[in-house]
């Protein structure tokens, strides 16, 4: 059993503690924003909001919507994949299991936030040129 | 009580639900847990749901009209309420890990709970009754 | 002074004792005591001892909370016995039950093995006496022969943080508060080895913030509140690292 010893080498962890942290800030910033703008008539997009296609089309006419979902969908990925792996990590894996799991996190994050950013060009493309 | 086991062991992971011998601070943390898993599961139910948008407005509409399900409104309201109170508890962890308001840290775990009570209370309201 | 006939506010408190023994089933043992309400629960173990079963064993010393041996899990809850006055934990005709700390191996009884967490202690440097300027905490302090101001520092390593720990429940490999406590005492500029020891995820990264520590900390170290200072230091001597190593 100590040759599987989980330590995980020094330095690994503040990065993602770090990034954890500020994430979740933003993520808090943005959810407020995505409320009062949804759900709130304080800045006015259209009547049915998002619960509509063409509502959604329109909400991202306005070039900053596009930018801020995109980077609001890093933000939760980021802050839900390391929150993932500290669950993970209280569960004891080997060092190499360990090493594995980030892999598969990385993986799963990284096409996470590519898909999101196709899904982003993909309404997009319904505004009229 | 059978044999408690003392060694510290991964197997024990299930212990962290037990409220037992706890204190406030432990079911903040259990319950963080518990909400980061619900909220993660439905991020991704999210964002595959989301392709619904870029196959065309009927099925996007067609989709939205299916949510209007009461089954569907309670889900969201639950995604709601561990939003609440996952974001309040960050807040409080994030607090303290910069050492503001350690002192007051079970005193603001209660503040956070009433508000996630009340809070849950109001978007149920306004959920099931838009 | 013989307790056993003392009994003019008397008490009558039945006492769960965990008990195991080598090569024989944990199991647990009720003694009905007649106690005095303001004695100790230490006490009340030393009674069971002397007049019930002498194969009892149990870790105690000073009685004054200050040597940090004592401690134990009264209905659940840590506490350091010499200084948990009966009456804060029973009533009259009520049930205590004591068990060993979590987190350490058992060795027999009610005796756990703190060696992992001395051998720790000692890695990160803490030190039992520190000059006034390390620790500044307004308890007593003595002026030492060289004329500076020495005080006992907090910590007297009693493991009570860390059997709360939820985090040490799930892996031996986490330092744990006492520790990460007593490096922030040390400080990691004073040794260099030590940044690198705390700054892991076994280290001071894997805190959840449920502050159980400082809850059952009987010595106001607020082993909680160090952790989170040890993360500020650690992340501006990295910081610092990083230019000095650009230089």
């Amino acid at each position: 059993m100590l040759a599987t010893k989980s330590t995980p080498k020094s330095g690994e962890g503040m990065w993602l503690w770090l990034i954890k942290i500020a994430s979740g800030i933003l993520i808090i910033l943005l959810l407020l924003l995505h409320f009062i703008v949804n759900h709130t008539g304080l800045i006015s997009i259209t009547e049915n909001g998002l619960l509509t296609h063409e509502g959604v089309v329109q909400y991202y006419s306005n070039p900053l919507i596009p930018l801020i979902e995109i980077l609001f969908l890093v933000f939760v990925v980021s802050h839900s994949l390391i929150g993932l792996r500290s669950i993970v990590l209280d569960l004891k894996p080997s060092r190499s299991l360990l090493k594995g799991i980030n892999w598969v996190f990385g993986i799963v994050g990284v096409v996470a936030i590519v898909y999101g950013i196709w899904l982003v060009f993909q309404i997009l493309s319904f505004l009229p040129a | 009580m059978s044999t408690p086991s003392n060694q510290p062991s991964s197997k024990n992971w299930y212990k962290w639900f037990d409220p037992r011998g706890k204190d406030l601070g432990s079911y903040a943390f259990i319950l963080n847990r518990i909400t980061a898993l619900g909220l993660t599961f439905y991020l991704f139910l999210h964002l595959i749901v989301l392709g619904q948008l870029a196959i065309g407005p009927e099925a996007y509409d067609n989709f939205m009209a299916m949510l209007h399900n009461p089954i569907f409104v309670f889900g969201e309201l639950l995604v709601v309420i561990a939003g609440i109170y996952h974001g309040l508890n960050g807040l409080r962890v994030a607090l303290t890990s910069f050492g503001i308001a350690i002192p007051y840290q079970k005193q603001i775990f209660i503040g956070l709970l009433v508000l996630t009570v009340l809070g849950s209370l109001y978007f149920a309201v306004r959920m099931f009754t838009a | 002074m013989d307790m056993n006939h003392h009994n003019n506010s008397g008490w009558s408190v039945s006492f769960r004792v965990f008990r195991q023994k080598t090569g024989k089933d944990a199991h647990y043992d009720t003694v009905k005591l007649e106690v005095d309400p303001d004695e100790y629960v230490i006490d009340a173990i030393e009674r069971i001892w002397a007049y019930h079963d002498r194969s009892l064993s149990f870790a105690h010393a000073c009685h004054h909370s200050t040597c940090g041996a004592c401690g134990m899990r009264v209905n659940g809850v840590e506490k350091l016995t010499c200084i948990t006055p009966i009456h804060t934990i029973a009533r009259n005709g009520g049930i205590v039950q004591v068990d060993p700390l979590r987190n350490f191996p058992i060795i027999t009884d009610l005796v756990v093995d703190m060696g992992a967490l001395y051998r720790r202690m000692a890695q990160v440097g803490h030190r039992p006496v520190v000059p006034l300027a390390e620790e500044p905490a307004g308890m007593p302090v003595r002026k030492s022969n060289n004329g500076e101001y020495t005080r006992l520092s907090d910590c007297i390593e009693c493991g009570l943080c860390i059997s709360a720990c939820p985090v040490a429940a799930s892996t031996p490999d986490y330092l744990g508060p006492a520790v990460l406590a007593g490096a922030l005492q040390h400080g990691i500029k004073r040794q260099p080895g030590l940044l690198k020891l705390v700054d892991s995820e076994d280290g001071v990264w894997r805190c959840h913030s449920a502050f159980e520590c400082t809850e059952v900390c009987p010595s106001y170290v607020e082993p909680g509140t160090k952790i989170m200072q040890l993360r500020r230091n650690v992340v501006s001597e990295r910081f610092a690292n990083l230019f000095r190593s650009n230089r």
